[in-house]
């Protein structure tokens, strides 16, 4: 990140707004992740994790702001995670504030702790809570719907359905991770553990990384806070004001088939895809990092980016919806009893309202050849609270 | 080489081999008849310098001749006809990417040909800055503001050929109180017409002929006063469509009324694909509300007369077939909805000897529902691969615009004709309705 834009630069939404001018790739990606920090407004940050908040440099990322950890911030994801979902005896919230505190002490660097004796590197932990325990305060705020069964779904194994809470840890230095959420589990009464899943990721620029089938990921995401407010916090719309700057979580565990996909030879990868492999330039041109054209045809009248191909099933404008940020991890658990690969993506995003992920992925089930070869094997959403601080606590 | 420099100087090319033409046709040199009127290339050499040079009000008169400009109309009120509609030839040449472009309220394009273009024949919209005139699938990541950009106002578009375009061949956009009539429309990569986001669009089209496109007539987010009669919508791979789209604003779309049409044998090879793989389909409704299909003729279609489903989660709702000649289809009505979107209340009057699937599906009128069939249920055809928009058989002769040609038209009226068009009185049409204008030379 360190080509970022001049932080008064038109943004892409200024952009497209002229009228959907065709923009750029300077303009697609490198706006704002040094403001994606969200910091409260005056509030001093500390030295050491201001400066460097673009993360997998192993330099602390504040645990404190508006908007919490491991989403927006660090702008690149850690390589290693870890998700804890429990259930809850109840629907008891209270515990909330000494958890946040304890998080808030554990990724402090000045206090290396039993748990973390070398310091908390640039570990992040965020919290969300699953729609039974939003739905028991109101059945009408963003978070307390439950995810729909999508294609294939039928086959997830129950306790990788849902959950209550969710832990989710990140680190560049994955072997603290079980060790803090132990110590964090224990502030919470009544969390029986439902399913855990650990996670890596490789190298990438701005946040954009090899998937397992070999393809960059995370092209387009929202980038600076203007699109980060349009698309992923929740607003401060009367019936949500209390969850503002919070945001509704999806993680799908998709085991995929990557010899079946490998096998497919490169082109025929590319159409399902509609991006090239190697550095992942639409089918339909422009810059690696630009925006595929989804109207662009031949001559003879049939789409340059594929009618089935994984851009064109994704893209938002069919479906009305805002973008999703999408920070997803490979995750590999060994070899099923039949001898298959346990291994995919855990698909994880963020969006201000459920309905974005839902009519997506409806929209993937009908229209995505890719989805060939991803089989569900996890699926839950989360409310992620908005941040705190030593000062305003996390509550709900 | 900047395309903006290409044209002109192919026009400037154009306009020395013309003028001569152009005088032995009007000895009389510059027309009198009306101090408004500007004749091209008597008066102007390009149809555009004569288009900024007509008064509102005025009008612009083309003599024929094949004329390689991109033409922007921004003056209100005024008149473009040619001459000659078959001789008066507007052509992109498949480099430009609109024949006509019109900005403005109150405008008629009338009897000329637009051809070969990489977007569309005539392009109507109130969508437009100072980048020029813009519209449709706003593809990027924004939202589509519809309130600064209040729609056009009243226009016509009448007995124009629009031939071989890559996008639409003539395309209302963010338009209100117009008329597309008596026009003819093939080869086109998308639609051969298109009406697209208005609310109370009060938009008549009316004596269309739309062949060998991959969709005859497309009504994207168009609602309530869009009156589509009269018309000839065969032999495209899609007759028409009614549908929601998402990338427009507006959604969903509703209340359109579809009478006394010709659609059929929409099953042409000798067309561009249809992007999204249709063929053989008569009407196709997706996330269609409330609209009225009556006294049609629907045959011939290989896959279906009329096919519903849904535009993701939009459904197809209260649609009404009353009285429509359904025949030959391969299934005169399928509900193909997906289960997340079902279609409900399809009321078809009378729905007996007709085919259709769910078996059940006439019951849905009152019993809410019905359960869409799979897309494999559908009778399965061949589809031809596509063929280039350039490629696409020239038509025949189409007839001119009757009267005087050289009579100025009173302006249009604030109001456009669909609003209390009787349709009543439409009558089924004849299987050869308009049928003399189809064809290829």
């Amino acid at each position: 990140m360190t080509d970022a834009e001049p932080a008064k630069g038109p943004s892409r939404r200024a952009l497209l707004g002229a009228l959907g001018v065709a923009v750029g790739a300077g303009a697609a990606g490198a706006a704002g992740a040094l403001t994606a920090t969200g910091s409260w407004p005056g509030e001093t940050q500390q030295p050491d994790a201001g400066g460097t908040p673009a993360g997998s440099s192993g330099q602390p990322v504040l645990a404190s702001g508006r908007y919490q950890a491991g989403i927006a911030r660090p702008a690149t994801p850690q390589h290693f995670g870890l998700l804890l979902v429990c259930d809850l005896d109840g629907t008891d919230t209270s515990w909330l504030g000494a958890l946040g505190q304890r998080i808030l002490e554990l990724t402090t660097k000045a206090t290396p702790t039993d748990v973390l004796p070398d310091g908390p590197g640039d570990l992040t932990v965020t919290v969300g809570l699953g729609p039974r325990i939003v739905a028991a305060r109101d059945a009408s705020l963003p978070g307390a719907e439950d995810l729909p069964s999508f294609a294939g779904d039928e086959t997830i194994e129950p306790h990788r359905r849902g959950g209550d809470l969710l832990l989710a840890l990140y680190s560049d230095d994955p072997s603290v991770l079980t060790a803090v959420g132990d110590d964090l589990l224990t502030l919470v009464p009544g969390a029986t553990p439902r399913w855990r899943q650990r996670l890596f990721r490789g190298h990438g620029e701005r946040g954009v990384v090899r998937n397992p089938f070999g393809f960059l990921d995370g092209v387009i995401v929202p980038h600076g806070d203007e699109e980060l407010a349009e698309n992923v916090w929740i607003g401060s719309g009367a019936a949500d004001a209390a969850l503002a700057a919070g945001t509704v979580c999806v993680i799908r565990r998709l085991r995929l088939d990557t010899a079946r996909f490998a096998a497919l030879g490169t082109p025929a990868q590319e159409r399902v895809i509609g991006r090239e492999r190697i550095d992942g330039t639409p089918l339909s041109g422009g810059p690696k990092d630009g925006e595929v054209d989804l109207n662009a045809k031949t001559p003879e009248g049939e789409f340059i980016t594929p009618l089935r191909s994984h851009a064109r099933a994704a893209h938002p404008s069919f479906t009305g919806s805002s973008l999703m940020l999408r920070r997803g991890y490979a995750f590999d658990d060994g070899l099923l009893p039949n001898g298959e690969a346990d291994a995919g993506l855990a698909f994880i995003c963020f969006q201000n309202t459920l309905r974005t992920f839902v009519v997506t992925q409806q929209r993937l089930d009908e229209n995505d050849d890719l989805m060939k070869y991803a089989t569900p094997t996890g699926s839950a959403t989360f409310l992620i609270l908005p941040g705190f601080s030593a000062s305003s606590p996390l509550s709900f | 080489m900047n395309f903006r420099i290409l044209p002109a100087v192919l026009a400037l090319a154009l306009v020395v081999t013309l003028s001569g033409c152009a005088v032995s046709e009007n000895p009389s040199g510059p027309t009198s008849s009306s101090s408004t009127t500007v004749r091209v290339p008597a008066d102007a050499a390009t149809i555009q310098e004569a288009v900024d040079k007509v008064p509102e009000g005025g009008m612009v008169l083309i003599s024929p001749g094949t004329y390689t400009e991109e033409v922007t109309v921004s003056t209100r009120n005024i008149t473009l006809r040619g001459l000659d509609r078959d001789g008066v030839i507007i052509d992109g040449e498949g480099l430009r990417a609109n024949g006509i472009q019109v900005i403005a309220d109150g405008v008629r394009v009338q009897n000329l040909t637009v051809t070969r273009h990489t977007f569309n024949g005539v392009l109507v919209t109130g969508m437009h800055d100072e980048n020029g005139p813009q519209a449709h699938n706003l593809t990027g990541y924004q939202k589509l503001d519809p309130a600064k950009f209040p729609p056009l106002q009243r226009f016509e578009v009448d007995h124009v050929t629009a031939t071989n375009n890559g996008l639409y061949g003539i395309y209302a956009f963010n338009s209100q109180n117009g008329v597309l009539s008596n026009n003819y429309a093939s080869g086109s990569a998308d639609s051969g017409f298109y009406v697209g986001q208005c609310q109370d669009c009060s938009i008549l089209v009316s004596g269309n002929v739309a062949e060998r496109n991959a969709i005859g007539y497309e009504n994207a987010n168009a609602s309530d006063s869009v009156v589509i009669t009269g018309n000839r919508f065969s032999g495209n791979r899609v007759g028409l469509t009614l549908l929601s789209w998402y990338q427009e604003a507006f959604v969903p779309q509703r209340g359109a009324t579809v009478v006394g049409n010709v659609i059929s044998d929409n099953n042409s090879a000798d067309s561009p694909a249809q992007a999204q793989g249709g063929f053989g389909i008569g009407v196709g409704l997706s996330g269609a509300q409330s609209d009225t299909l009556e006294r049609n003729l629907v045959s011939g279609n290989s896959v279906s007369g009329v096919q519903l489903s849904n535009t993701e989660d939009i459904a197809t709702t209260g649609t009404r077939l009353t009285d429509n000649a359904l025949s030959g289809n391969g299934v005169d009505v399928a509900d193909v909805a997906a289960t997340r979107s079902p279609t409900t209340t399809t009321c078809i009057t009378p729905d007996t000897g007709l085919s259709l699937l769910p078996g059940d599906l006439a019951a849905s009128c009152s019993a809410g529902a019905s359960a869409g069939v799979a897309a494999s249920a559908l009778p399965q055809v061949q589809v031809p691969a596509g063929v280039s928009f350039l490629k696409v058989g020239r038509p025949v002769l189409q007839p001119n615009l009757d009267g005087d040609l050289t009579a100025v038209p009173d302006a249009l009226p604030t109001s456009g004709p669909a609003g209390s068009f009787n349709t009543t009185s439409v009558t089924l049409p004849a299987a050869d309705l308009l049928v003399s204008s189809t064809g290829t030379r």
